[in-house]
């Protein structure tokens, strides 16, 4: 078990490592050139000042020694500047990070609380009605585009009604006397990419408990729990359900990556300052460092879930033998 | 004894009722059904899967036909019409003074006789109040459509040239079922393109990442041992990233600063061919992971020792013996890998990294609309159901195949 867990983090720690090698490197092969954008507002540079900013900059070096020195920053805490922004880098993270968080675990929970009701509903019912809607609603949440939903949203609720915002985080310019209302203002502008963001989980979630559920369902024990006259909900909840929840807990801790890399998209589409839109906003902006860093918090962060999901499922299952 | 004798008399099941098949039912019962036929009939059963068939070869066919839909509908997918943009669905718009000016002046240089009897005869008719004859044709040219129809009709010249006529005063109004996008450009025929690109992008990086697949899964499952261990390293490595992130970093990449790129891809469809590669690259693994899983099974059963025997070679066992064996679940994963490329294509393009305009594509024609949401939702609703139902049509296929396939998994 340790030496599963061992190698599981070292496993892990050699992905990021490499990772951000390979990311270094493409961010080399990223349109613009550093030193071109710095000159380009300055007319009377000469050829000879390009070279001594490249040298400066330390960019005449080969790539391997510009990796090791950026990482070594990295490794100090030193995260660097943001071009765009002139403000370090580390300013910006904090709260992206804090936004991108309450947006996927709220995605997260809400698809929860919608698919397992529904998935258990059907999996009591094969091939009635019930079953059927929701086997092609969940069929739609897997197959629609996520930011087409969005727009969609924003067509009726932020254009047509006018009750929801189009876009942001909060309303800018105000002053929050109570939380609660600081809870409201800013829950108000969650709603529509909360929407967006669950409708492809709520869908694989739905049919994933539906089959799992179906699968606890025609053990024996079922059969037994019924035949010695156990109430309807203990048999559902108690034997059933504590069943099906073991192949779903890994689901659902594997699917926190997608959600992670789905939010990146709607965070774009509502204008949600989270690490997403960072990230999309610094390549398109040309914004080498802060599209690095939050690359590597992204990636970083997902690979930490799939660990967890991954030593998690053996807390479940203690069937489950590592080798 | 009497009772037992009894017993064993009513045992005796009543004959059955004589029935009658003829020779050729019985040959047909008695026929071995092959397995593209059991997996055809247990596919039809699938309701939901049939219709996604249905659906997805009414796009494909649309899909192909794309220049034969232009020329019946009558509309040019790429005219611009800077006066008339976003046009609601359904409107009829008159032509720019330019696109008509040009048609006189093909028709002039065609038939230099028929024109200058035309001019004549618009002038004589006093239709039009041209200071010059050349000019006639061209005054008429301002005309609305049916008024220039009926100038026509009261000329006194013969058919040949009526219907010419008629022909090029078609050309003054133009008819936009679904409207016009943000440079005045027909919706419909946008549409029909970015079918090609979408539906396209999607079959070929499904495909190609299949062939990835079923390579590097063949070579880890036979051979096992550390070559296994490094590919399903690397596999799992690239499983575990967060997909949309990872492509848009590799999207954003300026494929001009990569030396041996710029040699091989020419100008024009870059964008699509740099996009199919970079989905292809992240979307082999599922199937990698698939195929090492049977081959793994496959290793281990007596027709593979006895090939081994034969003295077939590696080669030979794989492609011959193995992936006949790998191909139906292969067949399940490539479908539903269609659905997901093409929504993916439809992400990055959305995003303003895939397919790059004026090359149409159900993404890039979102990414258009969402900047004007309010004057024309419509722009926005469209691509995205398209997207939307052909997704869902390859999805209901695959999972149409899984049960046909597979009968153990659980049935609805």
């Amino acid at each position: 078990m340790l030496n599963f867990i061992l190698r599981r983090i070292v496993q892990t720690l050699l992905v990021i490592l490499i990772l951000s090698y390979v990311c270094f490197g493409l961010m080399n092969l990223m349109p613009g050139d550093p030193v071109e954008m710095m000159i380009s507002s300055n007319p009377k540079i000469t050829a000879a000042d390009v070279e001594r900013l490249r040298s400066f900059y330390g960019l005449d070096q080969p790539m391997y020694k510009r990796y090791l020195s950026w990482a070594g920053d990295i490794v100090q805490g030193e995260l660097g500047y943001s071009r765009t922004y002139r403000i370090p880098v580390t300013e910006m993270m904090g709260p992206a990070l804090g936004h991108t968080f309450i947006l996927s675990v709220a995605s997260l929970v809400f698809s929860l609380i919608i698919a397992i009701p529904l998935g258990i509903l059907c999996a009591l019912k094969p091939n009635s009605k019930v079953d059927y809607v929701v086997n092609l609603f969940s069929f739609a949440g897997i197959s629609v585009p996520s930011f087409w939903l969005g727009i969609v949203l924003i067509i009726i609720f932020a254009v047509n009604f006018q009750i929801l915002p189009a876009g942001g985080y909060q309303t800018t310019g105000m002053a929050y006397e109570t939380y609660w209302a600081e809870f409201l203002d800013k829950g108000k502008y969650l709603i529509l990419p909360i929407l967006s963001l669950s409708i492809q989980s709520i869908g694989r979630f739905s049919r994933f408990t539906r089959s799992s559920m179906l699968e606890a369902m025609r053990n024996d024990f079922i059969r037994t729990a019924r035949a010695k006259g156990l109430t309807a909900q203990v048999v559902i909840w108690k034997h059933g359900f504590r069943n099906a929840l073991i192949p779903l807990v890994t689901i659902v801790a594997l699917s926190v990556s997608s959600i992670f890399s789905g939010a990146l998209i709607t965070e774009s589409l509502f204008a949600y300052p989270g690490v997403g839109r960072l990230l999309y906003t610094s390549i398109m902006g040309n914004d080498f460092n802060v599209a690095m860093i939050s690359f590597m918090i992204s990636v970083t962060m997902v690979l930490l879930m799939n660990l967890a999901a991954d030593l998690l499922y053996g807390v479940i299952d203690p069937r489950v033998s590592y080798k | 004894m009497e009772t037992i004798e009894n017993n064993t008399q009513k045992a005796i099941p009543p004959q059955p009722a004589q029935r009658s098949l003829s020779k050729n039912q019985i040959a047909e019962l008695e026929k071995v059904q092959s397995l593209t036929k059991i997996i055809y009939a247990q596919f039809k059963e699938h309701k939901a899967a049939v219709i996604g068939a249905y659906t997805i070869i009414f796009f494909v066919i649309v899909a192909l036909s794309a220049p034969l839909l232009e020329k019946v509908l009558g509309v040019n997918s790429e005219n611009q019409n800077v006066f008339h943009r976003y046009k609601a669905p359904f409107s009829t718009i008159s032509a720019g003074i330019d696109t008509r000016e040009t048609a006189v002046r093909n028709y002039i240089q065609e038939n230099p006789e028929d024109a200058a009897l035309v001019q004549t005869e618009l002038l004589k008719e006093e239709f039009v109040a041209s200071t010059r004859p050349e000019d006639a044709l061209y005054d008429w040219s301002r005309y609305e459509k049916r008024k220039a129809l009926a100038a026509v009709r009261y000329l006194d010249v013969n058919n040949k040239i009526k219907s010419d006529l008629r022909g090029i005063a078609k050309k003054f109004e133009t008819f936009h079922v679904f409207g016009t996008d943000e440079l005045g450009r027909d919706v419909l025929m946008r549409l029909i393109y970015g079918t090609r690109v979408s539906m396209g992008v999607g079959i070929l990086v499904a495909l190609s990442s299949a062939l990835i697949g079923l390579l590097i899964g063949a070579i880890a499952g036979y051979y096992g041992g550390f070559i296994d261990s490094l590919l399903m390293r690397v596999t799992d490595a690239l499983l575990s990233l967060p997909t949309i992130p990872v492509l848009i970093v590799v999207a954003a990449i300026d494929l001009q600063k990569l030396p041996f790129v710029n040699s091989i891809i020419s100008t024009g469809g870059e964008s699509i061919l740099k996009l199919v590669f970079i989905l292809c690259l992240f979307s082999w693994m599922p199937i990698s992971r698939l195929v090492r899983g049977s081959i793994l099974t496959l290793r281990e059963r007596e027709f593979i020792l006895a090939s081994k025997t034969l003295g077939a070679s590696d080669f030979t066992i794989i492609t011959r013996h193995m992936f006949p064996n790998v191909i139906a679940p292969l067949l399940v994963s490539v479908t539903l890998g269609v659905g997901e490329s093409i929504l993916f294509e439809a992400a990055l393009s959305f995003l303003g990294l895939g397919i790059q305009p004026p090359t149409p594509s159900w993404g890039n024609m979102l990414f258009n609309a969402q900047e004007l949401i309010y004057q024309a939702p419509f722009l926005a609703i469209l691509p995205g159901l398209l997207i939307l139902f052909v997704t869902i049509s390859f999805n209901y296929v695959g999972d149409g195949l899984q049960d046909a396939i597979d009968p153990k998994t659980i049935r609805r």
